[in-house]
């Protein structure tokens, strides 16, 4: 790259970067305040015949019963030197049990993210190029059959069929490829209809431009210039939506997790949404909008590479 | 003190294959699928022998027993710790790491303690070992959720083998209390070397399995501890495994994955009914479930009312209808098998003609309009007892709340904050009538919303009475006053329920505590 294109695109990221901060801060103000909106941790922590002074001791013990400004302050001091705070339920600073769930909760969405673009990359090629055909119709009615089909149902359906009936994968657990396997299609399912079905309308509204009209007047093949000339244009929708599910992915995938058991961040959330751990749920919080920032920051930024005219843009 | 009997077991016929062929019903919802899909498959992964694998709703949410204090980490917990005091299989306070105690005066228990237990790094655990674990959770650096030690000022050694514990009044539960949590003893040396965090990670007890390593979310393996003074455990090794889903739980059940499924709802066991290889039992169970009633306002003010509302739900039906008939009715609050209860006490005699006179006796022939307030994990109770109370009459729109939100208005300074009526439930672990009646009784507790003097009284009488007749009397007076003055209405006490794959083989104990040394795997 020579100095002349790398200027803005530096200039770009910092401006991104600049933005992103802003976009963390309002998060992380939002989530101190809403979680503390959704009742008292100590009354979670302790059984119900807890007398009163031993939940005035507890809430003490634990800071809850500073003003909100002072607890305020102590979380975004802390936040400044990456402390994240310790979990009330767990004991134990949140960042290391968040820690603990990042590799099962980006195995499975890397995983599911694979399958997602080996099914629907081809698929929404062949049905755009078979457009109002049979096959169009078959593709677009299977994806669309997996989008409607609630993920906690197929993963039920999956663990029926491949665990208990065929004994060839396990029902649930985490830590083998083969523990992967039905989460990973399960939670894809959903993802491939979205960009398959997006890949197509694209594909289609790009098939019907005058430059893929000229590029097969020279004589180029049908997918030569499908390949070559318009999934190229096609592609920058696609990849925003791409990234956008690889962020929703990275947020957890709540009922998937549950059903499979799997030791992700997201089961992590729900959980400590229901325990009132306010800690655990503000670097959750936390945790998803910088996933979802970044991943936005790379898409954003890939446009620049792969199109000319946005690089020219800026 | 009444115990426990009648524990029943089914064991389900193989089903045939063609049961499997049936997946055309695809348009069945997946989780009515199991009963469709029959159990004909391989299982995936089948354990070597002695390895027993246990699965849970969640997974414990420390391994370090006095900053915890829920029952599914004290489940795990309970194999790698002793407690002072235990329950045995028939339900009866047995001796633990304490052989015996007495009270040595109404403030002072005295125990004397096993000899020659180590824990599992070969440190002694004597008197000094106790009195640092009691005061370890009574410190509040430690931050500890157990309070049951409520009445507990301090413990002294007397020798090696024996202490006094101190209390600010009279405690006459308190060995019952060390059965579970607060009896926990862990120890002092380890602890002071590697510090709490490190403990927490890697957990040394006196218990009868070993830990081994906890992959969180994943497993948490135990191997059984040889010295164990009861001798070494039947399983070699003992596994946990977090299960939040009911019907993933119950597929790795049929896929061998696991060999034992806790905590089931009738409605989840119901699920399992005509498997192949799989075993359900219920056994007797104290959680206790009844309807706490706000006498201090509305209709219910009026005892004919609140009468009305006993007649009215019939538990019988409602134990047969929506529980499976896994339940048992309590007469009144004091669930059997727990101290206190006393057979001679008679629920109420259902009937709806009874419960519409009462209420036209209490000028509302024409019933009246309430709330009943519940969790929504009891979603489907809660419809049941309104649909039983509409039959008298009484029109109570059933509001659900989430389990937080319920749990934090249950223990709210204002006694209303869950409406005129609301179901409750408690496990009574403790298996003795006043962990049943210490919050919502005495006209000073906080879920208390009745005042009675003779109530308040006899609660007294059974909290403070050094004598177990006194206390056994108090209790049978209360039970009686509870009836006629009807400011609960008394439901019923859940069977444990359990799943299970016939290579395994448990006996739990009434408390509901998966203490696991007297398990048995087959190869």
């Amino acid at each position: 790259m020579t100095r002349s294109t790398a200027a803005p695109l530096l200039r770009q990221v910092a401006a991104r970067l600049g933005t992103a901060i802003g976009v963390l801060f309002a998060v992380a103000t939002l989530a101190f305040l809403l979680v503390r909106l959704s009742g008292d941790p100590v009354k979670q922590l302790l059984p119900p015949d807890a007398t009163a002074a031993q939940e005035h001791t507890l809430r003490a013990q634990l800071g809850l019963d500073q003003p909100l400004i002072a607890q305020y302050g102590d979380y975004l001091w802390g936040l400044v030197r990456f402390d994240l705070g310790d979990s009330l339920v767990y004991g134990r600073p949140v960042a290391d049990v968040i820690g603990e769930r990042l590799p099962a909760t980006l195995e499975l969405a890397f995983g599911a993210m694979v399958i997602t673009l080996l099914i629907a990359i081809p698929a929404g090629i062949y049905a755009a190029m078979r457009r109002g055909r049979a096959g169009d119709t078959s593709v677009m009615t299977a994806v669309l059959l997996g989008q409607s089909t609630p993920p906690f149902w197929i993963g039920i359906l999956l663990i029926l069929v491949f665990s208990v009936q065929l004994g060839a994968l396990p029902a649930s657990g985490y830590g083998t490829f083969a523990h992967l396997v039905l989460p990973a299609i399960t939670l894809a399912v959903y993802s491939v209809a979205v960009i398959a079905r997006l890949l197509r309308s694209s594909l289609i509204d790009v098939l019907g431009s005058d430059h893929i009209r000229t590029a097969r007047a020279k004589g180029l093949a049908p997918g030569a210039v499908v390949l070559a000339h318009g999934l190229r244009n096609a592609a920058l929708p696609t990849i925003t939506v791409i990234g956008l599910e690889f962020g929703g992915l990275l947020g957890g995938a709540i009922l998937t997790e549950q059903v499979f058991s799997w030791p992700g961040i997201g089961r992590l959330t729900v959980q400590a949404i229901s325990d009132r751990d306010f800690p655990m749920v503000q670097a959750a919080v936390l945790f998803f909008a910088a996933a979802f920032v970044l991943v936005n920051l790379l898409v954003d930024l890939s446009y620049s590479l792969l199109d000319p005219r946005v690089r020219a843009q800026r | 003190m009444e115990l426990m009997k009648g524990a029943w077991r089914v064991t389900h016929p193989v089903m045939s294959r063609r049961g499997a062929l049936r997946l055309g019903g695809l348009a069945v919802p997946a989780l009515a699928l199991p009963a469709v899909l029959t159990g004909c498959g391989t299982a995936a992964g089948a354990p070597s022998g002695g390895e027993l694998r246990v699965a849970q709703t969640e997974d414990p949410s420390t391994l370090d027993p006095h900053k915890q204090g829920d029952m599914i980490t004290m489940n795990v917990l309970i194999n790698i710790f002793d407690t002072l005091t235990a329950r045995d299989t028939r339900g009866r306070l047995a001796p633990r790491l304490a052989l015996s105690w007495q009270v040595r005066s109404p403030t002072a228990w005295r125990f004397k303690l096993r000899r020659g237990v180590r824990f599992h790094n070969g440190e002694r655990c004597d008197a000094a070992a106790v009195k640092f674990s009691i005061e370890r959770i009574l410190d509040p650096a430690t931050r500890s959720p157990i309070v049951e030690l409520r009445y507990v000022k301090s413990v002294s050694v007397v020798d090696e083998h024996t202490v006094d514990i101190h209390t600010t009044q009279h405690d006459p539960i308190l060995p019952d209390k060390l059965s579970l949590f607060g009896g926990v003893i862990v120890p002092p040396g380890y602890i002071a070397e590697v510090g709490d965090a490190a403990f927490a990670r890697k957990p040394v007890g006196t218990g009868p399995f070993r830990f081994v390593s906890w992959l969180r979310d994943r497993e948490l393996r135990m191997r059984r501890h040889p010295g164990h003074f009861h001798g070494t455990p039947n399983v070699r090794e003992l596994v946990f495994r977090p299960l939040p889903n009911p019907a993933s739980s119950l597929a790795a059940l049929q896929s061998g994955e696991v060999d034992l499924v806790t905590g089931l709802t009738p409605d989840a066991a119901r699920q399992l009914s005509g498997y192949a290889g799989v075993e359900l039992e219920n056994h007797p169970g104290t959680r206790a479930a009844y309807l706490n009633l706000d006498t201090e306002s509305g209709p219910l003010r009026d005892r004919r009312v609140r009468q009305a509302l006993n007649h009215a739900v019939d538990v019988p039906l409602l134990i047969d209808a929506v529980l499976d008939g896994k339940a048992r009715e309590v007469p009144a609050m004091v669930p059997h098998g727990t101290f206190g209860f006393d057979a001679s006490v008679k629920p109420y005699r259902r009937s709806v003609r009874t419960a519409r006179r009462l209420l036209a006796e209490a000028g509302h022939p024409d019933g009246f309009t309430t709330t009943l307030t519940a969790s929504n994990t009891d979603a489907q109770v809660a419809e049941a007892i309104s649909g039983l109370l509409d039959r008298a009459g009484i029109r109570a729109r059933v509001e659900l709340l989430d389990p937080g939100t319920y749990a934090s208005r249950l223990t709210s300074d204002n006694r209303r904050a869950l409406g005129p009526l609301y179901l409750a439930a408690s496990s009574v672990w403790t298996l003795d009538g006043s962990s049943m009646l210490q919050s919502n009784v005495r006209s000073d507790r906080r879920q208390s919303r009745w005042t009675s003097d003779r109530a308040d009284d006899l609660i007294d009488a059974e909290e403070l009475s050094v004598s177990p007749e006194k206390r056994a009397k108090a209790f049978s007076e209360l039970q009686q006053l509870m009836l006629d003055e009807a400011p609960f209405v008394s439901l019923y006490q859940q069977d444990i329920i359990l799943a299970r794959t016939t290579r395994a083989h448990w006996t739990p104990i009434i408390n509901g505590a998966l203490a696991m040394e007297s398990a048995e795997v087959s190869r």
